[in-house]
């Protein structure tokens, strides 16, 4: 078993293309994508989205409030009256409004409902998507609680009647998520304290978009050639050979996803220790997050590179369908871009792709900051490995069926 | 060593082997002679266990292929019809991987690689990659690589087969080698030559069944063909050819100016032929001894030649 694990990665170092294509690609693209995202750097290179804000309330609360909002890297903030907002963005000058309503203080202190509105353009969905990813995170921490979830629903409908359902579902999602998220304190630290903020604003999104995207896809990419070689064993007369030996079909698959695992994790380490010193993504921060998730990711990918090479008859059939499925799993599940910006119903989908779980966790750990034990980073860790052993047993399964049929 | 008996296997509509039975001693050369599609590589295939038999059973080394097949695979190499290496690696790679994998301990292993090595002439080359190798020397690695865990019995499916003559003289020398050091041999081939010079046990397999079994000199005399004394003359007249015809005791044939002639004893009958044919005048241009050999006795068993 260990034998032939070895053997392969003997022979995956052997092989100078698919070393460049697991080690060496993967690093022009994710600088590429992170260009693209405009997360180079750290937070004072990113590009800022522009929000109107208008504090009808006049509180100390809404003052706090904007003035940590201003504070958010993310954010541009222009302040103006109700009345000039509603314009701007009526007129597609600006994208989107904050609105806080007279009484916000009064029912933050109350627990009521918190008259807060987002008017946006309704042209402007992507703009409006980023937007709300970076507002409702944001919000959550600096005025959440967890009962505000349901509040915060319910509110968003009644001052968006006209907003069409599936917008309406997106945002509903990204409340419930962001509030799933969000630290689960007490209404007496209600407001977060600026240093968590800045803690959190430290590296942009699109930087974390751009390597758990791009690391999530290439390795896709360089497993399902890790599961071609044992097709390539077949075509080769090796795996006949193999089965001559005392090696049970068991024995030889074992090696391979052993291989494939060990190959997955060196590749994801390398890709981020890169984006450590290209980019200044802090690795560092949660180390055992990053190892919890780079072996669940590992296991999850190679199981479906291996899952590929057990039914699939021929190496050429592997390359069109690896083609065709990872970059079909990449596009939904947010390694092209990020879910937020994607239709409803292709976000509903993405649950169903490796990269999303992966990426979701990846952004647990750098942008919102939970720790290992966090139940959200924790689940989706366990995803991934539900997913790695449900791709694993079919391969067995289709090994063992298929494997006597060689001779 | 191994014992089998009725085996059946069917690839949908084709018979492949349409119960084959055989055994073979310990330490015997077995060549398994037939033409292609003969049911060759299927045989070695069911016996080398990675292949199901439709029915039939097979014993070697005192395993039941069936119950016991682990031990079944501890006990043989197989040496397959294509070459099966990594090409990526090293020659003593392939061979330390090989080994490897039937657990031998490897400081055992290494002194077994060296000693294959030189013994197949490929020492120097050792840490060249497989991909560098010409033809012949993959097949002696190939070769090589089903002998380290120093199995009871090797199968050699058609081993020389594109092989060039240097290298198929060395693989002679190590199949030489090991009939010597007394390891069982089953080897599958549709070279005559090869079988003749080798196997002191033959099976001659065609369409899915053993035809014929027994060493060469029984094959050649349950075969029932005679060697001939083929006399091929310039020109000869009827008279002539009658006139000889008179004076032979034995078997004959004229086909248009050749006269064949059958016997058992060929040397004695060969002086006497000539001397008979020079009295009647007869004007001989060629004269040819036909010996009875593996491919006449196919011939004369199946009307087919062995090699198309
Ligand atoms: N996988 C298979 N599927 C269908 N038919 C097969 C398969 N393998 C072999 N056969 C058929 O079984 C018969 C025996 O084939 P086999 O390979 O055993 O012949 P062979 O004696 O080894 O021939 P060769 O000298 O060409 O190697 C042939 O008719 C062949 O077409
Ligand atoms: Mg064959």
């Amino acid at each position: 078993m260990f034998r032939i694990a070895i053997k392969d990665l003997k022979l995956f170092v052997a092989e100078k293309r698919s070393m460049i294509l697991t080690f060496i690609v993967p690093i022009p693209l994710i600088t590429l994508f992170s260009l693209a995202f405009g997360g180079m750097g750290k937070s004072s290179d990113v590009r800022k989205l522009p929000l109107v804000v208008c504090d009808e309330d006049h509180s100390i609360s809404t003052k706090r409030l904007v003035q940590q909002l201003d504070s958010l890297p993310q954010l541009r903030l222009f302040h103006t009256s109700l009345d000039t907002a509603n314009d701007l963005v009526q007129k597609g000058k600006e994208d989107a409004a904050l609105v806080f309503h007279k009484g916000f203080a009064d029912s933050l202190e109350e627990g009521k409902n918190l008259p807060i509105e987002l008017r946006y353009d309704k042209a402007k969905e992507v703009q409006m998507g980023m937007l709300m990813a970076v507002l409702s995170g944001n919000l959550m921490h600096l005025v959440g609680t967890k009962s505000l979830e349901r509040k915060a629903i319910v509110r968003f409908d009644q001052q968006n009647p006209g907003m069409d359902s599936a917008m309406k579902k997106g945002v509903h999602q990204m409340i419930a998520s962001n509030f799933g998220g969000g630290t689960s304190t007490g209404k007496s630290e209600a407001i977060l304290t600026s240093t968590a903020l800045s803690a959190q604003a430290e590296v942009s999104p699109g930087l974390i978009q751009a390597v758990a995207g791009t690391a999530v896809m290439m390795l896709l990419f360089s497993v399902a050639g890790l599961g071609a070689s044992l097709l390539q064993e077949k075509e080769e007369g090796t795996l006949k050979k193999l089965l001559f030996s005392p090696l049970t079909p068991g024995n030889i698959l074992f090696g391979k996803m052993i291989s494939a695992n060990i190959v997955a994790m060196t590749q994801l380490l390398i890709m981020f220790l890169f984006s450590w010193l290209a980019f200044g993504l802090d690795i560092k921060q949660n180390i055992p997050g990053l190892i919890l998730m780079i072996i669940a990711t590992a296991f999850a990918c190679s199981g479906f590179g291996i899952m590929l090479a057990s039914f699939v008859k021929t190496r050429a059939q592997v390359q069109g369908l690896t083609t065709l499925i990872v970059l079909t799993m990449s596009a939904i599940g947010g390694s092209m871009m990020p879910t937020f910006v994607m239709p409803i119903w292709m976000q509903h989908m993405a649950v169903f792709s490796v990269n999303y779980w992966s990426i979701q966790g990846f952004y647990d750990i750098y942008w919102r900051l939970k720790p290992i034990s966090d139940p959200d980073f924790l689940m989706r860790v366990g995803m991934l490995f539900l997913i790695g052993l449900v791709l694993n047993t079919i391969a067995i399964f289709m090994f063992r069926r298929n494997i006597l049929k060689i001779a | 060593m191994i014992k089998v008996e009725n085996l059946v296997k069917k690839y949908g509509e084709t018979t492949a082997l349409d119960g084959i039975s055989f055994e073979i001693k310990e330490g015997k050369f077995f060549g398994l002679l037939g033409p292609n599609g003969a049911g060759k590589t299927t045989t070695i295939s069911i016996l080398s266990t990675i292949l199901r038999p439709d029915s039939g059973t097979v014993r070697i080394a005192g395993f039941d292929l069936q119950k016991d097949p682990d031990q079944c695979k501890r006990n043989i190499g197989v040496v397959t019809q294509e070459i099966a290496l990594y090409n990526k690696l090293s020659a003593f790679d392939n061979l330390m991987f090989w080994g490897g994998i039937y657990d031998v301990p490897k400081a055992e292993l290494k002194t077994r690689i060296s000693e294959i090595l030189s013994l197949f002439g490929l020492t120097e080359r050792q840490h060249d990659k497989i991909e560098a190798y010409s033809g012949g020397m993959k097949r002696r690695i190939n070769i090589a690589s089903a002998m380290l865990h120093r199995p009871k019995v090797l199968f050699m499916d058609e081993p020389t087969v594109g092989v060039d003559p240097q290298s198929r003289n060395l693989i002679f020398e190590v199949l030489e080698k090991l009939h010597k050091e007394g390891i069982t041999i089953v080897y599958t081939t549709h070279y005559m030559e090869e079988a003749e010079r080798f196997c002191d046990q033959i099976g001659i397999i065609d369409k899915g069944k053993i035809i014929a079994e027994g060493t060469l000199a029984e094959l050649k005399k349950s075969g029932g063909i005679k060697e001939s004394i083929a006399v091929t003359f310039n020109e000869i007249s009827e008279e002539v050819a009658k006139k000889i015809g008179t004076f032979l005791d034995g078997e004959f044939k004229f086909t248009g100016n050749t006269l064949h002639y059958y016997s058992n004893q060929i040397k004695s009958d060969l002086g006497k032929l000539i001397v008979l044919c020079n009295d009647q005048g007869a004007d001989i241009s060629n004269i040819e001894i036909q010996k009875v050999n593996l491919e006449t006795i196919f011939l004369s068993l199946t009307g087919k030649q062995l090699r198309d």
